[in-house]
This record gives structure tokens, C-alpha cells and sequence, in this order.
């Protein structure tokens, strides 16, 4: 009845005032509103604006400073014929499908880990947290010491193996490996403690109605944990293949998009086209079909978040 | 009394706050007739030559000086940004080889106009290198502060402990001799005979002293495919991939020359006087001898930057920049540049500023005024960013032995021929601007 009161329609006609509830509810909407609005300024200024704008500014030729000029679709043309492009696509595809597994895997299992009930698990949490709110900038200039070829510590590792390391960042093969593999270590803390909290809303009674039931702690991880926690897959797969597309500042930093084109990525063609070419107009027209590759993933994703996520509600 | 501030007047004196800190936020900078300049900067020392710089301009205009100062890495962004905004400062410093992007772009304006018309200002006082580095499509568009050919570093006290006579410091080594001293003075892992970046910026320098080029002389195709400019990429490809007299690359970004000389166990490095400042930091004794001559002598690279007004400034501000511009490249200011040791000045009548050490310095001077082995003005075009992006692709994968240089050269060359094509665009468009 409750309910019927704040949502349906007075059925008389009558105003809600005569009710009395019009003017709260028109504080709750204010307030609600009001709480809503840095944020919609934010996206409508910060994010809304500029795809607007890079889809106008896809149409035009424009250095910066001569007048623009307008080009209607030929800058999407261009993409097809651009090796560079479709190369740093193939780039940044390498990356994400790699990446976000290996991310995903070492954030689950340093999450069981942690949810054991361990002694001093905050400081644990707390310890592999770091390296994910340690800036990119940093982190890499570390990694670009731990891949030298000759002293470096990776290779000082594997030599004690027996292994002779390659020279990591000037491989054509291992360059790109290399920066996931240094990507896997800075990200893997956000989606651990995704994990982490995801695993404590689980009810322990499933647990304890699997093992009256007499499954092994495999059938429990498979059966239990796996389906209550893939809300949380979800999100982290989500937001680290978005991620994933956008890398940037750890390639230009450790490779330079080197050796030859081996680590070029997407965005950092699109930099370079808008930034350091002058060619604006080409720029956009890049980004807005990496926003589109985002788009297109992201809704698939959402579309079979149907068939494989388990909601408990 | 004390009085007692409600909620009302705290939101209203946030609000006002607020509003006062947006209005800060949206002032235009420095009051009219402030001598504003751009510029980079990247470590204290260099802020200091450029406050030097500041106190000059106010002594000599009697107006106030603002640089606008940004780390050099980010600086050609940040100028591009300032200029789209009109935030820029009436003077811009620009490097060598951005000038003809700028210009072409229409982002800084030609200066003959303002040369011509003041009877005080000197062209023929810059170094005839400089002259040619500032301009663009029969313009310039820059007056020079500082310019230098590239010069051959040595390790006079490496040299000395493996018993191996100092170089001549007016007459270049062939390119054979140092080939085979560059052997000799190799014991890896711990001593190289020589270091360069395994970039283009350091390998024209061969290039022009075997005859060749990256462009034609019109800069309507490449011509990196040809003997000259080849033989030079597969001699310095051979010192690092065939001799190994080079300390190993480890990555091709932080990859330093500087950094790997200044370890004290390299012999030769090739770098410009610009690093004169930093050398003087190396814990053993070093000197300077001219670039290697190959087979049309030496005749290495000489690069430069200078000061340039941005397009947008007009009346007023205009005739301030002009007098700003040439406050920053008069021969009172460059010796304040060349005193501090930054590099070569661009002016004749501030040269002898450049003081040694190195004790041969001098060779600076010599080889600008053409009297002592030579140089050649750094050729780009107005996409050299495109052109350098392309040839720092591939190029340095022949240093780590990955391609053949024959057949990254090929595999380059119809590329670069397309950036030639839209370098000539820029110039017709350029043109048709002017006119």
C-alpha cells in the first residue's frame, strides 16, 4: 500500500499537495538532483562535449591554426588504405586479449588467497594494492630497469634457471609480451579487491549446504564460488578491455611504440595524428572509431552477461 | 564580540569565493605591455640563464618580462596549445627543426617585413647556417639564438691509458681511421670505442658527409635509397651490429649517448656543443675534435633555434614583440647564453662568449665561419615530425641487426616519398596563403 502511495498517480485528479506529499517529494527529486549534477556536468563537459566534438571535428581538415576546412567522411576513408592504423589496432587487440585475462586470473586467485582468513590480511591487501595506485609513469621507468638485457634483475632471475633472457623491449617478439606482462603487475590490485569483496558477500550457507551435500572444494570454487562471484568477473572484465583499448602511457614510455611498429597502440596513433602531425581532423576521425570498437565490444559484452552472470536476486 | 557566521552566509561567501577564484582563473595572464616569451626548460640551470634572460629584457625595454617556461619534452604541445588560445607570448622559442611546420601551419608570421624596416637590427651578424634554418619558402620566420654543427667528443684520458695519440683538432679523421681506432678502443663488456643514438638525428650527420641526403635538394622525393646515404647508415649500422664498438642498446627509448660517455668508459661520441654543459660534469679528461669526414669531407649536421612571433599578434603588441625578439637575440643577451655554457650563441659578435673548456671550443667558431672543415644547415621538411615518426621506425631496427639496411631503406622510401608529396602541399598551400 506503501508503495502504491509514493508511485502510483492520486486516481481523484486531485493535486498530491492536497495529499500533503508533493512537497517532499519535490525536495527528494531536488536533493537527488542536485547530488546528480557535478557528475552530469562532468560527463556532459568532459565527455559528452568532446565525442560531440570529435565527431564534427572528424569532418574537417584541420592543422590547428589554418582555418578547417571541411572534408565530410574522407577521414574515415583514409583509415581503410593506413597501415600504421590497422596495425596499431592489431597492437592494442594483442594487448587486451592477453592482458585481461592474465589480469583477471592473478586478481582471482591473489583474491582466494587473501580471503582465506590469513593473519594480517590488510597489510597483504594493502602491500598488492600498491603497485595498482603507483602511477604508470614510475612504474614503468622500473620495469624498463628490471628488462635489461644484461643487469638487469629479470634476466639476472631467469639466468639463475638457466634461461639466456632476450632483450626484452627490443624484441620483436617479446616487446609486447613484456609490457603486458608488466600491465598484468600494475592492474591486477583493482580487480583483487573487486574479487575480494565479491567473495565476502558470498553466503556461507552455500558452502555449507555444498559440503553437507559432499562436494569436493573444486565443485565448491566451480559451483559456488564462480557463479556468485561473476557479477564481479563482469565488472572487472568490463572495465579492463575498456582499459585495455585505451593503453597508452606505459608503450610510449617503455617502447615508444617500438621495435618498428611492434608496440604502437591505438591511442598512441591517435596522439600522435592529432598532437605531433597536426592532423586533427584524422585524429578524430581514429577516435571515434575506437570509441566505436569500445562500444561494440561493451554491448556484446552486456548481451551475453545474460547467458553467464548469475545474480543471486 | 564574536559574531557567529549561519549557513546562509557561509554558502553565500563560498559561492562569491567561488566565483572570484573562476573569474582568477579565466584572467588573461600578464597586464598589457608585459614582454611575454615562451620558452623551455628543464632543469634550474637552465632557469637560471632564462631569469638572466628576464632581468636583461627589463633592463634594456624598461617593461616587465614574463617567460612562459615548459619543460622541454612537452614544450611543442604545450606552444601548440597556447597558440590555438591565443595564450602564447609574443615571442616563441622554436627549435631548428619545427620552424618550417610552424610556418607552414601559418602559426608564427615571416619577419622580412620587420627586418626591413628597422635600420638597427643586423642579419648578416647570424651565422649564415642560422639564417638558412629559420627560414621557410624564401621567409624567415625565426632570427637564431643559438647554432652548432655536431662535433666529434673524446676521452683524451681513455685514450691516453691505452697509449693512443689524440686526434687532430683542425684536420677530421677519415672515416677509416676511425673505424679502425674505434676497434682498437673497444674491450666489451667494459670499453667502446663509440656512441650515437640510433637515430636520425645522428645519423644525417654521416649522411651528409658521404654526399647524401634524406630529401632531394627541392624536397620532392627521398633519396635515402641512394649510395651516399646508404653507404653512410651501413657504415654506423656496421660499428653497432658487424664491429660492436658500441656499448649494446638496451632500449630504444632511454637509449643515451650522453649518459653512456659520461660513464667514462667510451672513447668517441658525436653530439653537438649543446652538451658542452653537461660534459664539463665528466669525471676525466675530454676534449673536442671535428666530425669524421667521409667522402665530401666533414660536413656534419648544424642545428639551431631561435625566436619567432606568433601570427595573431598585431598593432601594438606587435611592435613590443619585435623589440622583445630582438632584446632576446642582441649580442648582450646571447652572451649571457653562451657565458652560462648553454651552446654556441647565433651571432657572430657574441661567439667568443662560448668559453672553453674543451680547449678546442673554438673549432665551434672555426667550422661556422667555414674557416676549418665545414657543416651542413639540418634539412626537414614541414612534416619532419611525420618523417622522423616513419624513420624512427624502422631505421633503428638496423642498429639491433633485425633488418638489413638495404631493405629497411627500400621498404621506407615510398613512404617517405608520400610525406615528400604532402611537404609539397604544405608549401603550395603556404604560398597561396601569402598571396
Amino acid at each position: 500500500m506503501a508503495v502504491e502511495t509514493l508511485t502510483a498517480p492520486p486516481a481523484t485528479g486531485r493535486s498530491a499537495s492536497a495529499h500533503g506529499s508533493r512537497k517532499p517529494r519535490s525536495r527528494e527529486a531536488l536533493t537527488a538532483w542536485l547530488f546528480i549534477l557535478p557528475s552530469l556536468i562532468g560527463f556532459l563537459v568532459f565527455t559528452a562535449g568532446p565525442v560531440l566534438a570529435a565527431g564534427v571535428i572528424s569532418l574537417l581538415d584541420w592543422n590547428l591554426f589554418s582555418p578547417p576546412t571541411w572534408a565530410g567522411l574522407r577521414n574515415f576513408a583514409r583509415l581503410g588504405p593506413d597501415p600504421t592504423f590497422w596495425s596499431a589496432l592489431g597492437n592494442t587487440a594483442y594487448f587486451t586479449f592477453l592482458s585481461v585475462p592474465l589480469t583477471l586470473l592473478v586478481s582471482l586467485v591473489l583474491a582466494l588467497l587473501l580471503n582465506q582468513g590469513l593473519r594480517r590480511v590488510a597489510v597483504f591487501r594493502s602491500l598488492l594494492l600498491l603497485p595498482y595506485a603507483t602511477i604508470t609513469v614510475a612504474v614503468a621507468f622500473v620495469w624498463i630497469w628490471l628488462y635489461i638485457p644484461h643487469d638487469g634483475l629479470v634476466n639476472a632471475v631467469l639466468g639463475l634457471i638457466g634461461i639466456d633472457g632476450p632483450a626484452w623491449l627490443i624484441s620483436d617478439f617479446w616487446a609486447m609480451p613484456a609490457l603486458i606482462a608488466m600491465s598484468v603487475w600494475k592492474s591486477f590490485g583493482f580487480g583483487m579487491v573487486v574479487f575480494l569483496a565479491g567473495l565476502q558477500a558470498i553466503p556461507q550457507q552455500l558452502y555449507e549446504a555444498a559440503r553437507v551435500d559432499g562436494s569436493s572444494a573444486w565443485q565448491r570454487f566451480r559451483n559456488v564460488t564462480l557463479p556468485m562471484l561473476s557479477p564481479a568477473m563482469f565488472f572487472v572484465v568490463v572495465t579492463s578491455i575498456i582499459g585495455s583499448f585505451q593503453v597508452f602511457d606505459q608503450a610510449l614510455i617503455m617502447t615508444n611504440g617500438g621495435p618498428g611498429s611492434r608496440t604502437t597502440t591505438l591511442v598512441m596513433y591517435i596522439y600522435r595524428t592529432g598532437f605531433e602531425n597536426y592532423d586533427q581532423g584524422y585524429a578524430a576521425a581514429q577516435s571515434l572509431v575506437l570509441f566505436g570498437f569500445i562500444v561494440v565490444i561493451t554491448a556484446a559484452q552486456f548481451l551475453l552477461q545474460r547467458r553467464l552472470v548469475h545474480y543471486d536476486n | 564580540m564574536q559574531s557567529q557566521l549561519s549557513r546562509r552566509s557561509l554558502l553565500k561567501l563560498t559561492g562569491l569565493a567561488g566565483l572570484g577564484a573562476a573569474a582568477a582563473g579565466c584572467s588573461s595572464g600578464p597586464p598589457d605591455g608585459t614582454a611575454t616569451w615562451s620558452m623551455w626548460s628543464s632543469s634550474p640551470a637552465e632557469r637560471k640563464v632564462w631569469d638572466a634572460f628576464g632581468a636583461y629584457v627589463e633592463r634594456e625595454l624598461g617593461v616587465r618580462s614574463a617567460a612562459m617556461l615548459t619543460p622541454s619534452g612537452g614544450y611543442p604541445t604545450k606552444l601548440d596549445l597556447q597558440l590555438v588560445s591565443g595564450t602564447a607570448g609574443l615571442v616563441t622559442a622554436i627549435n631548428g627543426t619545427l620552424i618550417p611546420t610552424y610556418a607552414a601551419r601559418g602559426a608564427h608570421q615571416p619577419l622580412d617585413d620587420l627586418i626591413a624596416a628597422d635600420p638597427d637590427f643586423d642579419l648578416t651578424d647570424f651565422y649564415q647556417p642560422i639564417r638558412k634554418i629559420s627560414s621557410f619558402n624564401g621567409k624567415t620566420y625565426a632570427i637564431g639564438f643559438d647554432v652548432a654543427p655536431t662535433v666529434l667528443y673524446y676521452n683524451k684520458t681513455l685514450l691516453a691509458k691505452q697509449g693512443i695519440p689524440e686526434p687532430s683538432p683542425t684536420e677530421p679523421m677519415p672515416w677509416a681511421t676511425f673505424r679502425e681506432l674505434a676497434k682498437e678502443l673497444t674491450r666489451p663488456p667494459d670499453q667502446y670505442g663509440f656512441t650515437c643514438a640510433p637515430a636520425i638525428d645522428d645519423l644525417v650527420s654521416w649522411i651528409y658527409c658521404a654526399g647524401g641526403n634524406v630529401m632531394n635538394d627541392d624536397a620532392t622525393r627521398s633519396i635515402l635509397a641512394e649510395p651516399e646515404a646508404l653507404e653512410a647508415v651501413q657504415f654506423v649500422v656496421d660499428l653497432f651490429v658487424k664491429d660492436k664498438v658500441t656499448p649494446p642498446i638496451a632500449n630504444l627509448v632511454t637509449e643515451n649517448s650522453l649518459a653512456n660517455f659520461l660513464e667514462g668508459n667510451v672513447a668517441f661520441m658525436q653530439n653537438g656543443p649543446w652538451q658542452v654543459v653537461n660534459v664539463r660534469k665528466a669525471k676525466f679528461d675530454w676534449d673536442v675534435v671535428p666530425f669524421p669526414a667521409g667522402a665530401v669531407g666533414s660536413t656534419p649536421r648544424v642545428s639551431g633555434s631561435g625566436f619567432a612571433i606568433p601570427s595573431g599578434v598585431r598593432g601594438k603588441d606587435l611592435e613590443l614583440a619585435w623589440k622583445l625578439l630582438k632584446t632576446l637575440t642582441s649580442t648582450g643577451a646571447l652572451d649571457i647564453y653562451a657565458k652560462a655554457g648553454r651552446n654556441n650563441p647565433a651571432r657572430l659578435s657574441a661567439g667568443s662568449a662560448f668559453k672553453p673548456p674543451p680547449d678546442n671550443l673554438g673549432i665551434v667558431q672555426q667550422i661556422l665561419a667555414g674557416k676549418l672543415a665545414g657543416g651542413h644547415p639540418f634539412d626537414v621538411t614541414s612534416n619532419w615530425n611525420q618523417v622522423k615518426q616513419l624513420l624512427g621506425q624502422d631505421l633503428p631496427r638496423t642498429f639491433l641487426g633485425q633488418v638489413p639496411v638495404r631493405d629497411a631503406i627500400d621498404g621506407l622510401t615510398p613512404r617517405l616519398d608520400v610525406l615528400m608529396q604532402q611537404h609539397q602541399d604544405n608549401v603550395r598551400q603556404a604560398t597561396a596563403r601569402k598571396g
